[in-house]
C-alpha cells in the first residue's frame, strides 16, 4: 500500500473511509420489518458503535432502507423520497420480500422484487432477519463503499429511463416532478 | 391584526413522529388544528384474499403478519374460531402455556409502547431502557418457539411443541427482573413533571360517547369503564387465575398511561400463578392430517384482549379444505379512523404524535 | 348444555318484535335472519329498548354460487354478555343496502372499506371513495371471481424460479437420486 500511490488514490482512500463510519439512515419503516430497527438501534445490539444512526429528512439522509414488502401507494412515495436523498446513496433491501415477493407472492397490491424500480446495494434475507443480521448487512455495504463499488446514485441517473418504464407500468397517476440533476 | 389563514399540512408516510406508515391529513390555523382526516392503504397486502387460497393450516403462516407488534392474539383468535367450528377440545395444558405466551406477548408490546410515548414527549433515554429490556423477554420466545417476531406456534387443537427444560424457572428470573425495572421507570417517566404537564388533559375522550364510538381497551378503561374480554367472555383458563382489572377517571393521555402501569403488575401476577398451577399432561389434541383436514361449515366469531383492547375473527366455512372467509377487526379499525378524526380538533400540534402513541393506532390492523 | 336462559329471552323479543327466525347457537351467541329493509330498525330497537350498544363488527360474504352476498352485523351487550348477529342477504348483480352510519358513526368506516372491496353501494355515504387502494382500475378485488395471482404475475415482475411452485420434496429426491419414505408421503398436498 505504501509503494505505488498517487495523491488521487491517498484522496479516494479518505473519502470513503470517512463516508463509511458515518451512515444516516433515514427514518421511514415502510413494511413489517421496522419492528427491528429499534432493537438494533438501542443498548443490546448498539449499532451506533459502526456510525450508524437516524436522520430525519431525505436531504440529511445516505441510507435508504426499505424494510419489507412494497406497496403500489408507498412505492411513489419511495421513489420520491429517493430521487429527494443527495449523492452518495445507498439502497439496502430488507427481508426476503424485496428479493422475490415472498409471502405475499400473489398479492395484486404488492410488488415481487425491488430491483426493477430502484438499484439496490445489499440484500439482507430472512423473515424477520436478526439484528445480527442488519449489523452484518451494513458492514458489507461499508466494504463496497471502502473498495468503491457501491455508485449506484450515477447508475440511477444513467439509467433512468429504463427504471421509468419500470416505475410507470405499476403507477398510472403519475405526478412526480422531473429528475433533472 | 395578522389574521391566520387555514394551511393543509400532511403528516405523511415519512415522519419520525407516527406510528407506522400512515398519513393524517390537517388542516391548521396557526398552531391549532382545526380538522383532521386518516389516509391509510400503504400497508395493504390483500391478506384476506390470500387467506382464500390456502389450506387452514397455512393460514397461520400469514395471520401472524396482521399486526407486526403484537403477533399472537391474532392466532389464539383463529384457533379459538376454528376449535367453535369444529367442536375440538384443547387439553388443560395447553391452555395453561397458551395464557402465558399471551401475557408474554402483552408485556413486550407494552414495552415497545413505552419507548413510543415517551420519545414522542421528547424523552429519549427512556426506549433505550426499555427495547432493552424487552430483548429479554424475546430471548423467552425464542427459546419456546424459534423465533422472536413472529412465532406461529399456537395451533387449532393446542400448541405446537412443549415447553423446553429450564425454560419455566428462566422465565420467573426474567419476571423478577422486570419487575424491580418497572419502579425505576415509574421514576423516571410517571414521576417526570415534564410527562405529567404534558399529558394530563390532552386527548380527551369522553366516557358518555365512548362505547357509540367504538372505543375499546386500555382507552376505555382510562375513562372509568371497567370491560375487558378476559372478565367478560373468560376463554382459557382465565376464570381461574386470580387478577384485577384497573380502572381511571378522566379520559386523557396521563389517565390511560396510568391503566397500563398497572396492567403490566397484574401479567406479572397471571405469569406466576399459571407456571405454578401447569398441569401435566398431552399439550397438542392431534389433527390426523393437518395438509387434507376439512372443517364443517358455519360461521363463528371469537374475541381476546390485546394490549390494545379486542380482536375479533368472523371466520366462514363451507365445508372445504379451505377457509371460504375470514374478516379480522383490530382494536386500532376504530381508534385509528373515527376517534381520532373526533378528538384532534382543538389539539395543539406538536401533540397530535403524542395523542396517536397513546391511543395505540397500529395501521397494519386498519388495513390489512 | 347448561340452561340458555338469557339467550333464549332474546331471541323471543326480537323475533316476536319482528316475525322473524332465528337460533341460539351456543352459550352466549344468537343470530337472526331479517330482510333488508329491516335490519336498521332491529339494530335500532336493539341498541335502545335492550341495551346493545357496542357495535363490535360488519362484516360480508360472497356466495358466488348462490348469487348473493351476506351481511352480517355483529352487537354486543356489556351487561348481558351476549352476541347478537343480524344476518342479511343482497342481490350480487345490484348490490345495495342501507346506509347505518346515523346509528353507530363507526360504520362509516366499514361501509367505505365494502364498497371499495365488493362494490356494494351505500346511498347517503359521506367519505371519499379511496379508502385503502390508489387508482385501481380493475373490478373490486374482493369478489370471489377476481383471480389475484393471475393479476400479480401479469402486472409485477418476478424473479425466474418463482412461475411454478413444485413440491420441494419430489424435487430434491428427484435431483439427488433418492427415494422419498413412505412416512413422508402421508402428509402431502394431493
Amino acid at each position: 500500500m505504501e509503494n505505488d500511490k498517487n495523491s488521487q488514490k491517498i484522496v479516494d482512500y479518505i473519502q470513503n473511509f470517512s463516508r463509511k463510519h458515518s451512515l444516516f439512515v433515514l427514518a421511514y419503516g415502510t413494511g413489517c420489518g421496522a419492528i427491528e430497527i429499534p432493537a438494533t438501534m438501542t443498548s443490546r445490539y448498539d449499532a451506533e458503535r459502526f456510525g450508524i444512526r437516524g436522520a430525519a429528512t431525505p436531504r440529511q439522509a445516505d441510507v435508504l432502507l426499505i424494510t419489507g414488502y412494497l406497496s403500489t401507494k408507498t412505492l411513489k412515495r419511495v421513489i420520491r423520497v429517493y430521487e429527494q436523498m443527495q449523492e452518495p446513496k445507498y439502497v439496502i433491501g430488507f427481508g426476503s420480500c424485496t428479493i422475490n415477493g415472498g409471502m405475499y407472492y400473489d398479492s395484486y397490491n404488492t410488488i415481487n422484487g425491488l430491483d426493477q424500480y430502484l438499484p439496490v446495494d445489499v440484500y439482507i434475507n430472512g423473515c424477520m432477519p436478526r439484528p445480527e443480521s442488519v449489523i452484518s448487512g451494513f458492514v458489507k455495504l461499508q466494504e463496497l463503499i471502502q473498495d468503491g463499488k457501491a455508485n449506484n446514485g450515477e447508475k440511477y441517473r444513467e439509467n433512468l429511463e429504463h427504471y421509468r418504464t419500470n416505475q410507470k407500468k405499476i403507477i398510472k397517476n403519475w405526478k412526480m416532478p422531473d429528475y433533472n440533476w | 391584526m395578522v389574521r391566520e389563514k387555514e394551511t393543509t399540512l400532511y403528516l405523511g408516510p415519512q415522519h419520525p413522529g407516527i406510528t407506522g406508515n400512515m398519513m393524517v391529513k390537517l388542516k391548521v390555523q396557526g398552531d391549532t388544528v382545526v380538522s383532521a382526516s386518516t389516509h391509510v392503504g400503504y400497508l395493504h397486502r390483500a391478506f384476506e384474499k390470500l387467506i382464500e387460497r390456502r389450506n387452514w393450516i397455512q393460514a397461520f403462516t400469514l395471520l401472524c403478519r396482521f399486526c407486526v407488534p403484537e403477533p399472537d392474539p391474532m392466532e389464539l383468535t383463529y384457533a379459538r374460531a376454528v376449535e367453535d367450528l369444529d367442536n375440538r377440545e384443547v387439553p388443560e395444558r395447553a391452555k395453561y402455556i397458551r395464557v402465558i405466551v399471551m401475557e408474554l406477548a402483552r408485556m413486550q408490546s407494552f414495552m415497545l409502547w413505552y419507548a413510543g410515548q415517551a420519545g414522542s414527549a421528547g424523552l429519549y433515554m427512556i426506549p433505550q431502557w426499555s427495547v432493552g429490556d424487552r430483548n429479554y423477554i424475546l430471548d423467552l420466545f425464542e427459546d419456546l418457539t424459534g423465533g422472536r417476531i413472529y412465532h406461529m406456534y399456537i395451533w387449532p387443537g393446542g400448541v405446537r411443541r412443549d415447553i423446553p427444560e429450564g425454560w419455566a424457572d428462566k422465565t420467573l428470573r426474567t419476571m423478577d427482573y422486570i419487575e424491580k425495572r418497572l419502579d425505576e421507570y415509574n421514576k423516571v417517566l410517571f414521576d417526570n413533571t415534564i410527562f405529567q404537564k404534558r399529558a394530563q388533559g390532552v386527548g380527551i375522550v369522553p366516557k358518555d360517547k365512548a362505547i357509540e364510538w367504538g372505543v375499546v381497551g386500555p382507552v376505555l378503561r382510562g375513562t372509568g369503564i371497567k370491560s375487558d374480554v378476559r372478565i367478560d367472555e373468560p376463554y382459557e383458563v382465565y376464570d381461574k387465575i386470580d387478577f384485577d382489572i384497573p380502572t381511571q377517571e378522566g379520559g386523557d393521555i396521563w389517565a390511560r398511561a396510568l391503566v397500563r402501569k398497572e396492567e403490566i403488575r397484574q401479567s406479572i401476577r397471571i405469569i406466576r400463578q399459571a407456571i405454578t398451577h401447569m398441569p401435566g399432561g398431552a399439550y397438542y389434541n392431534k389433527v390426523s392430517n393437518p395438509m387434507k383436514w376439512t372443517v364443517p361449515a358455519g360461521q363463528a366469531w371469537a374475541r381476546t384482549e390485546s394490549v390494545r383492547g379486542e380482536i375479533g375473527f368472523h371466520v366462514t366455512s363451507d365445508g372445504g379444505n379451505k377457509p371460504y372467509r375470514v374478516h379480522v377487526k383490530g382494536a386500532a379499525y376504530t381508534h385509528g379512523v373515527t376517534v381520532l378524526e373526533k378528538i384532534l380538533p382543538g389539539q395543539n400540534i406538536a401533540d397530535v404524535s403524542f395523542i396517536l402513541n397513546s391511543l395505540g393506532v397500529c395501521p397494519p390492523e386498519i388495513e390489512r | 348444555m347448561t340452561d340458555l336462559v338469557k339467550e333464549n329471552k332474546l331471541l323471543d323479543a326480537v323475533s316476536q318484535a319482528f316475525k322473524i327466525k332465528g337460533k341460539v347457537i351456543r352459550n352466549r351467541r344468537v343470530e337472526v335472519y331479517a330482510d333488508k329493509n329491516m335490519v336498521s330498525s332491529i339494530l335500532l330497537f336493539a341498541k335502545k329498548q335492550l341495551g346493545y350498544i357496542h357495535m363490535a363488527h360488519m362484516t360480508c360474504v360472497d356466495w358466488i354460487d348462490q348469487g348473493e352476498f351476506e351481511l352480517v352485523y355483529t352487537i354486543y351487550s356489556p351487561i348481558e354478555k351476549i352476541t347478537l348477529f343480524v344476518k342479511t342477504r343482497i342481490d350480487r348483480e345490484n348490490p345495495e343496502m342501507e346506509n347505518i352510519d346515523s346509528i353507530w358513526d363507526q360504520a362509516n368506516t366499514y361501509e367505505r372499506e365494502m364498497r371499495e372491496m365488493f362494490g356494494i353501494e351505500f346511498p347517503g355515504l359521506v367519505g371519499e371513495h379511496d379508502f385503502i387502494l390508489e387508482d385501481w382500475d380493475q373490478i373490486p378485488p374482493m369478489r370471489k371471481e377476481f383471480d389475484t395471482h393471475k393479476y400479480s404475475a401479469e402486472t409485477f415482475f418476478s424473479r425466474p424460479g418463482r412461475e411454478d411452485a413444485k413440491e420441494v420434496r419430489d424435487e430434491l429426491s428427484k435431483r439427488s437420486g433418492t427415494i422419498v419414505p413412505d412416512f413422508a408421503k402421508k402428509y402431502s398436498r394431493e
